[in-house]
């Protein structure tokens, strides 16, 4: 589905966002200035705004967690500061400090975050189900990465999906690696979307360092899940410049990741490919995206101040106690 | 008043409960054609919609009733057998206990998970293992057991109305256990976190449930000539009716747990537990508890005897009362 400018314009200043975003949580795990780990997005930043950029406030999502999700979650308009407080453990957290690096934003229909790789299917496909039943036109786009699909839960949910024919997209954002192990030796073929095949699903690889040719392939398979056509299987091929979490060794099995392997990959940078189709189809000067880049960073500096003025959160037990259970 | 089935009193509930709220429905593995009596005929009331069977797919299964219960809707899971919500257990215990409250107590997630549990049918382990012991060990999820046909109904109206998971099996020893229930519409609840003391007595107080409390009855009233028995459902294991328990113990002063739960880490061995702190005073005699032994339960004809059962019971009582 061809992008209109705006719609480009949009995808430009969330991927110069997220860059951003993904470079301050990485400078602030470095500084102490995160609780609990962090999952750097460094190169495998484009497939999340694309899928995310153009859902309405009712569709459902499910970031992957790389990055954890930000990138998926400030493109579906969600304040980051929230989830930076409670990344931060503090009481102007979403999660009211209680979550280290879970996120939750019922409003905007992001529910959750399970340290559970692949917890995102199951629910998908709930999702999916009071969608159809409503019969309004949400989608739930349901991001992951390529480990995510060895969960038995994953074809599951590809199963129920299809025989029901619900709104659901499978993102598939493959990086290739699963912490160590790459995407080759633990999947028997290639490519991850083969599996939709024995499904009957539609799929489509595209090429996850473009922005602008994954938010295409989302689009439609939006249109499709809209229009009750169900879902789509969609494998973004993308990259992941850095180690799986900040301060595990860059291993590819049980060897260091070579530094050619890092030259072939860094010259498939997501902004740099994005910010050359933008010049030379004309849509954008050099200072426009200078001026999305500053505006981002004013963000972040606000995101930041927001949770650092927080104060840290340290409820009594007999407070949280009564957060158990709902009334 | 009539007397019916527990099973039909779980169907009446479930019916009921459906008229009244269009966002309850039921998922499960055959539900529509019924491998138990609970879901016999719904489909054809509430259609397929609201009348779900899934693959063999456990997790997809409970996902549809996880994702379902974020989008607002009140979800009934029915995994047949209680052991299978093994198979998707980080889903249905971690998952759904931590959601609520890890995510800072702002969405509630009504879900109810029901399943035949229980020895009797010699059907071995996997077909024969309690749950309730194990979800009650997860924080965030209530879990409960009807004992009677009038509990069962009023039990599960109330699990159905709350806005909290809540696990409450049944137990297939007493699937036809007939007992007394107000008419069909003639709505009533009963409580989750509620005791009932359903035999009263002085002598020693007597903690079953399910098909272990037909059991402790029919022990109780054997022994009537000789001890009198106090016999106590606790209905829920989360929330537990504490207060019940321990008011009995100012009576009696002496406790017999009954739990077909293993010996190790069960609900008995928690109970057991809370007693010796908060009511150590009360007690005359050690406590007991009439337990599955840790092994993995046995089929055949093993079950009976290995199981709690009413010779256990009465040896029990006896030890506690000498």
């Amino acid at each position: 589905m061809a992008l209109s400018i705006d719609q480009k314009k949009s995808l430009m200043t969330n991927l110069i966002r997220a860059e951003e975003f993904n470079r301050m949580m990485y400078r602030r795990m470095m500084q102490g200035k995160l609780i609990g780990f962090y999952h750097p997005a460094e190169g495998a930043i484009a497939p999340g705004v694309a899928a995310s950029t153009f859902l309405n406030q009712d569709d459902n999502l499910s970031p992957h967690h790389r990055g954890h999700g930000i990138t998926h979650m400030l493109s579906k308009g969600i304040d980051i500061k929230y989830y930076l407080a409670e990344h931060t453990g503090k009481v102007t957290g979403c999660c009211e400090g209680r979550s280290a690096f879970h996120f939750s934003f019922p409003e905007h229909k992001v529910y959750m975050m399970s340290g559970f790789i692949g917890y995102n299917f199951a629910p998908a496909v709930g999702w999916g189900f009071a969608a159809k039943q409503r019969q309004k036109g949400q989608v739930v786009m349901n991001c992951s990465g390529d480990g995510s699909y060895g969960q038995g839960r994953a074809h599951e949910a590809l199963l129920m999906a299809q025989n029901w024919k619900l709104p659901i997209i499978f993102f598939c954002e493959n990086n290739g690696m699963s912490i160590f192990s790459t995407a080759m030796e633990m999947h028997p073929k290639p490519d991850i979307s083969s599996l939709a095949e024995g499904f009957g699903m539609p799929s489509a690889i595209v090429d996850g360092q473009n922005v602008f040719e994954v938010a295409e392939a989302c689009l439609e398979a939006i249109a499709r899940a809209r229009a009750g056509d169900g879902p789509t299987f969609i494998e973004a091929k993308t990259l992941r410049f850095n180690e799986h979490d900040i301060g595990t060794p860059d291993l590819s099995g049980w060897e260091e990741r070579s530094e050619q392997e890092h030259a072939e990959m860094r010259a498939r940078e997501p902004v740099t490919i994005a910010t050359k189709i933008a010049l030379e189809e004309g849509w954008l000067t050099q200072p426009d995206i200078d001026h999305m880049r500053e505006a981002a960073l004013r963000e972040i500096a606000d995101v930041e101040a927001f949770a650092d003025e927080s104060e840290i959160a340290r409820p009594p037990v007999e407070e949280l106690m009564q957060g158990v259970f709902a009334p | 008043m009539r007397t019916i089935t527990l099973t039909d009193a779980i169907r009446e509930a479930i019916e009921e409960e459906m008229r009244v709220d269009s966002s309850v429905f039921v998922v499960g593995q055959d539900v529509r054609g019924a491998i138990f009596p609970h879901t016999k005929g719904l489909v054809e009331e509430f259609g397929t919609d609201r009348v779900v069977d899934t693959p063999i797919a456990e997790s997809g299964m409970y996902g549809v009733a996880f994702g379902a219960a974020q989008e607002g809707m009140r979800p009934i899971v029915d995994f047949m057998f209680g052991g299978f919500s093994y198979v998707t257990f980080s889903e249905c215990s971690v998952t759904t206990g931590q959601y609520h409250f890890l995510h800072g107590s702002q969405h509630a997630l009504p879900i109810v998970i029901t399943a035949g549990v229980g020895t009797g049918q010699r059907l071995a382990n996997d077909h024969a293992m309690s749950i309730h012991g194990t979800f009650a060990h997860h924080p965030g999820i209530k879990v409960a057991m009807p004992s009677t046909p009038y509990d069962a109904k009023g039990m599960f109206k109330a699990a159905i109305r709350d806005n909290n998971p809540v696990v409450i099996p049944w137990h297939m020893g007493i699937m036809m256990l007939k007992g007394e229930v107000p008419g069909i519409g003639d709505d009533y609840i009963v409580p989750l976190g509620v005791a009932d003391v359903k035999r009263v007595g002085s002598d020693v107080t007597v903690l079953a449930n399910s098909l272990q409390l037909q059991h402790a009855l029919s022990v109780a009233e054997k022994l009537a000539p000789e001890i009198s028995v106090e016999v106590i459902d606790p209905r829920s294991f989360v929330p537990f009716d504490m207060e019940t328990l321990l008011t009995s113990l100012e009576k009696t002063n002496r406790l017999v747990i009954v739990d077909e739960d293993w010996e190790s880490g069960g609900f008995a061995a928690t109970v057991s537990a809370r007693v010796v702190e908060q009511g150590f005073d009360l007690l005359d005699a050690p406590i007991l508890r009439v337990t599955l032994p840790n092994m993995p339960v046995p089929g055949g004809y093993m079950e009976e005897y290995v199981a709690p059962n009413p010779e256990r019971i009465e040896a029990a009582i006896r030890e506690v009362c000498l």
